[in-house]
């Protein structure tokens, strides 16, 4: 056992630091609240930078623009891009779970034609997989993909699409076969978002900003090239990607939210200003954060381990996701208390609201990705083998929404 | 980065496993509450050696280090062990280490071989552990460490919840000196109980969350398996994540005991406080998922959950080591 870098991690880090030490005012900070095109702009030259130096897609294979590295390697990069301060990359969705999706399932072309100009952030990404009637339950999808020539019409809408106000293109699920069972008529597509037949309409969160958005296709084009996998096999295409989402989410070790580390020192100076009994009550769960911070951290080493072992991490890496929530919700919750009165306030009076804004964050979170409650069944189900519910719904064909009774 | 255990460490817990599957189990300590003596695996268990774990060779040990010994705890907390791991064999085992001269050499070859139980008292009066068995104490005093025969302590007996955590309150007054002991020494120690204590947890959770999935695949109610409700799956998960968050926590603090002195004080009631609640949590919900049978005398889901109650008072509770992380995390700010 041990936590050190190999001595090729070392030199490998030593040269991502270096480089991010010598490109420090190329450095794009702050959290990520940009909601249109414009904001997105100087994100997506720092991550052109950041490829063009050969830092991103560290995993992906070379002849399709990535670097043919290993996970350590991209977990170090990753490592080093939070240490240096950088927002996370503008096209986390592309390279989280659109690329890896185009890697396992798409065609030759596809890899060629796409993957590079993803990772580089030339074009960005969304991912048109939520149904106002379809959340949880995707495979009960009802935007349709209607046979047109070699090609298709899609017909519906889809929604909480992050990024897609300023997408170039988008992985999209729709329906190609309504009487199928509803797991088995669905298919897999890439989409052009820059044409007439889609509409984009960004939709505000209880943060305030609009990362999300109502996507509608009215007859919207796919060519037949744009197809992912096979006709009516979409859903084990989604399979990939949902995985990929979590791991995203939650095994990453990516920075979300206020980290304990800022906690402590906000702390510091907070603390002798709160009343002695509650100064105790405080204390007790800033420890409990730090505990709880250990063991995601630790948690997520065993995972790296095996990773850098060459084993994939299994449907157990799912719980990152919900333990990420608890500490992310506490940390939000300390740094409320500490604001004292304050805390009544969106911002304290010099306009500093991140405790505000982490606090209306994580709700989203414990949604995203996958509920809470999903996530449990797949671990109930995959890890720990419990049976699953009844399902009324398997083998039924997906005729009409059933997310909402009438 | 390699943070799992090595070739060795796996067949110890294996070695481990077994041996106390054969050795005792929870039943054990059903007899106990109903009045039998504890077992007598004394012997047998200096023979296999997992007394000597932290004991250096030519004392009759295998100089192994804490992550062993917490490999071996994990595997005794499983069947509610009364093998006195975290008194003897973590706590006097690394106060000896540091004591000077062949006494204290002496009384290490008597733990590793068994002929010799040694229970360590606080000075604070705290209950301590193992007191019942103890054929000797161990205190630490104005920086001398002491050692005295069980005749020359005063024993205070209460009502036990967990008889084979053999509580009891203990003063001693006089005794034979081992030597000078650092404060740091003492205070390392102490950690190491802690991280013994809460790998022995870390078993009892994960025998809990068997139990409980065993249980839910079972059991049939309205007509299917009740761990295909969600209200039951859910509570498996719960218990699932926390008996992997403590593992995680456990391993890497038994690791610092060895390896990283500065963060093994911060890593060890990280490791105790996450202990404390994770298997209360376990315990519990393991007889919530077993329904009326899991609250009959006759079914273990009791003994662990007795064992959950002691343990996560034991060396301070939760509460307690969440302040002392907070206080160390704000001192080096």
């Amino acid at each position: 056992m041990d936590f050190d870098d190999t001595p090729e991690e070392t030199a490998w880090r030593g040269r991502v630091r270096r480089f991010l030490e010598e490109n420090t005012d190329d450095v794009v900070r702050g959290r990520d609240r940009h909601t249109d095109a414009a904001g997105a702009a100087p994100r997506q030259r720092w991550q052109a930078t950041l490829y063009d130096a050969g830092y991103v897609g560290i995993t992906w294979p070379v002849e399709y623009g990535g670097r043919g590295g290993t996970p350590m390697q991209q977990v170090i990069v990753n490592q080093e891009l939070s240490r240096a301060g950088s927002a996370p990359l503008v096209n986390g969705i592309g390279l989280g779970m659109c690329g890896p999706t185009i890697i396992a399932h798409g065609t030759e072309e596809q890899k060629q034609r796409y993957l590079r100009p993803m990772l580089r952030g030339d074009d960005i990404w969304c991912q048109l997989f939520s149904e106002p009637a379809a959340g949880s339950d995707l495979a009960g999808l009802q935007t349709r993909a209607i046979r047109d020539g070699d090609g298709w019409l899609i017909r519906g809408q889809k929604v909480w699409t992050s990024a897609a106000q300023y997408s170039r293109l988008g992985l999209l699920i729709a329906r190609t076969d309504p009487s199928l069972p509803k797991h088995a008529g669905l298919t897999m597509f890439l989409i052009d978002m820059e044409q007439p037949g889609v509409t984009v309409r960004p939709l505000r969160q209880m943060t305030g900003d609009a990362h999300f958005n109502e996507v509608f296709f009215d007859d919207a084009r796919v060519p037949a090239e744009n197809l992912i996998g096979e006709v009516d096999g979409g859903w084990r295409v989604a399979i990939t990607t949902l995985m990929n989402e979590r791991l995203a989410i939650g095994g990453g070790g990516a920075d979300m939210g206020v980290s304990v580390e800022t906690l402590t020192r906000f702390a510091a100076k907070r603390l002798g200003a709160l009343p002695a009994d509650e100064q105790a009550l405080v204390r007790e769960k800033l420890g409990r954060a730090h505990v709880l911070a250990m063991a995601q951290r630790y948690t997520g080493y065993r995972r790296l381990t095996a990773l850098s072992q060459g084993r994939m991490p299994g449907p157990e890496a799912s719980v990152g996701k919900l333990s990420l929530v608890t500490l992310g919700q506490l940390t939000a919750e300390i740094g409320m208390s500490l604001l004292g009165d304050d805390a009544a306030f969106g911002a304290d009076a010099g306009g500093d609201d991140r405790w505000q804004y982490s606090m209306a964050m994580w709700p989203g979170l414990a949604i995203a990705g996958g509920t809470n409650e999903i996530l449990r069944n797949i671990v109930g189900e995959r890890v720990l083998g419990l049976p699953g519910e009844p399902r009324p719904d398997k083998g039924v064909p997906a005729a009409a929404p059933t997310g909402v009774r009438a | 980065m390699n943070f799992a255990l090595d070739e060795q460490q796996v067949l110890l817990q294996r070695t481990a496993r077994e041996w106390f599957e054969a050795h005792g189990g929870p039943a054990a300590m059903r007899a106990m509450l109903d009045g039998a003596p504890a077992p007598d695996i004394g012997d047998e268990l200096a023979a296999v050696g997992f007394l000597g774990v932290l004991i250096d060779d030519e004392r009759g040990g295998s100089a192994l280090e804490v992550l062993d010994l917490a490999v071996v705890a994990e595997e005794a907390g499983r069947t509610l062990s009364t093998a006195p791991l975290v008194g003897a064999a973590g706590w006097a085992a690394s106060l000896l280490r540091s004591g000077e001269g062949e006494a204290a050499a002496a009384v290490l070859r008597e733990i590793a071989s068994g002929s010799q139980r040694i229970a360590v008292v606080e000075e604070d009066g705290a209950p301590v552990i193992g007191a019942h068995d103890a054929t000797a104490f161990l205190a630490v005093g104005d920086g001398d460490l002491v050692v005295s025969a069980r005749d020359a302590a005063e024993i205070t007996d209460q009502r036990q919840m967990d008889p084979t955590r053999g509580l009891a309150r203990v003063r001693v007054s006089r005794g034979k000196p081992l030597g000078r002991v650092a404060p740091e020494e003492v205070e390392r120690a102490r950690h190491v109980a802690e991280v013994t204590l809460a790998a022995e947890d870390l078993g009892t959770a994960a025998r809990c969350l068997e139990m409980a999935v065993d249980y839910a695949k079972q059991r049939v109610a309205f007509g299917r398996p009740i761990g295909s409700f969600q209200a039951i799956k859910h509570m498996c998960v719960d218990m699932f994540a926390a008996v992997e968050q403590l593992r995680s926590l456990v391993w890497y603090a038994a690791w610092c005991a060895d390896h990283d002195p500065v963060q093994l004080p911060v890593s060890a009631s990280a490791a105790k406080a996450y202990s404390a609640e994770a298997v209360e949590r376990c315990a519990s919900t393991c007889i919530q998922v077993h329904g009326g049978i899991g609250f009959t005398w006759e079914h273990d889901a009791q003994l662990y959950w007795r064992r959950a109650k002691v343990d996560r008072v034991l060396l301070g509770d939760a509460a307690r080591h969440h302040a002392r992380v907070a206080e160390l995390a704000l001192a080096r700010v």
